[in-house]
């Protein structure tokens, strides 16, 4: 009995020596995380409708669509479309419409606004863009506008007055063409 | 913007030099021109790339639908101030005025334009001649046809006539039946006036119907 008293207190010595400081030391861990973040330059382009265009279909997207509605050379037109010139090879029809280009991280101020036919016109037909013929390739509508703005353009159709199959375009028959445009910065 | 490919690529070559003249300093010249060729290899992919605008594109559809459509104008005859051709007001567009002046039975004292003559014992009659221009567009109608019809029944004892065919208020009276677009037409417009109408102002809107044939 004696002998196993004094194994005991040994014991108990022990484990008095081991709980120490040490053993109920806080478990603790640390990381770090290296975040980063690349901001890249960028340039983007969208279509308004215009106060005295036609509503756009998609506006303030890149990929709007507009519709002239009916036309002729001297029936009605639909609101937002005049009709500028009749003479008695052609008629223009007009309509109004914004391109707002905007951009970030560029030291540019200003664009340049190309555009183009993408693809060949039906028989009869001919656009302009503030004057500037559109044909397959880019051409210049306007090489110093500022960003962050609606900028008004006058989209010019003109027509010709001949009657279809003999040079004019087709009647009552929906017709559609694409336009591309293309911003870029100075 | 156009972005220079020369100058990203002179930067990383700089930056190599630097390394090859900091580890030559330091003695690791023998490393310095490995480096180079690594920083030149990675660079080659570089100068395969092209130098590109920062641009955006975008693209608008664009819908219609072409009409036929014709036109009707009226216009001052050539011999317009001349006996029998009044001067059009607004002429040149399809809504105009027409003023034959005054006119009495006994005689055509102010009747300046008109054409004043007395038919029959009881009749008098004062017309005026004008033109019509008919245009189509988009069109491969190769004539047109031409009405009349005035706005209310005229008092007893009053024709209005164009080209010696009664107008009436009920229906569209034929004037010509194939008539040629882009030609001037000329139209006289009558007005016969019995002896017994009373005094007053007669006065019509005559409305002309052009069809495509």
């Amino acid at each position: 009995m004696k002998n196993y008293t004094a194994t005991i207190r040994k014991a108990l010595l022990a484990a008095m020596v081991l709980c120490s400081s040490d053993v109920f030391a806080q478990v603790t861990a640390t990381g770090t995380i290296n975040a980063t973040l690349t901001n890249k330059n960028g340039i983007a382009l969208v279509f308004e409708s215009d106060p005295v265009g036609v509503t756009l279909g998609a506006p303030l997207t890149s990929a709007a669509t507009l519709n002239f509605g009916t036309i002729s050379a001297f029936g009605p037109l639909a609101s937002g479309v005049t009709r500028p010139s009749v003479t008695a090879a052609n008629f223009t029809v007009r309509t109004v419409f914004d391109v707002q280009v905007i951009q970030g991280g560029l030291t540019s101020t200003t664009y340049t606004l190309r555009a183009n036919l993408a693809s060949a016109l039906p028989a009869g037909f001919s656009f302009k863009i503030d004057g500037i013929t559109l044909v397959n390739g880019p051409s210049n509508i306007q090489t110093n506008a500022a960003y962050n703005v609606n900028v008004p353009h006058n989209l010019d159709l003109t027509v010709l007055t001949a009657a279809s199959g003999a040079g004019g375009p087709a009647v009552n028959t929906p017709l559609t063409t694409v336009i591309n445009f293309q911003a870029s910065a100075n | 913007m156009y972005l220079t490919p020369v100058s990203p690529i002179g930067f990383a070559v700089r930056k190599s030099r630097k390394r090859m003249l900091r580890g030559s300093m330091q003695g690791e010249g023998k490393f310095a021109g490995a480096r180079l060729w690594v920083a030149l290899f990675w660079l080659l992919p570089m100068l395969t790339l092209p130098a590109r605008a920062q641009a955006a594109s975008a693209q608008l559809n664009i819908t219609l639908s072409v009409q036929s459509s014709i036109t009707l104008v009226f216009n001052n005859n050539p011999s317009v101030g001349t006996p029998g051709f009044c001067p059009l007001s607004n002429a040149g567009t399809s809504n105009v005025g027409l003023d034959l002046g005054s006119a009495a039975f006994p005689g055509n004292t102010n009747v300046t334009c008109g054409n004043y003559t007395h038919l029959t014992a009881s009749f008098y009659q004062v017309s005026s001649a004008f033109d019509v221009l008919v245009t189509k567009s988009n069109s491969s109608s190769p004539s047109y046809r031409l009405e009349a019809q005035i706005s209310s029944a005229p008092p007893q004892g009053v024709i209005w006539l164009i080209d010696n065919i009664t107008l009436s208020n009920t229906a569209f009276s034929p004037l010509n039946t194939a008539s040629n677009y882009g030609q001037p037409l000329t139209k006289t417009l009558q007005v016969q006036v019995r002896n017994n109408v009373p005094a007053q102002i007669l006065q019509e809107t005559i409305t002309f119907l052009a069809t495509a044939n």
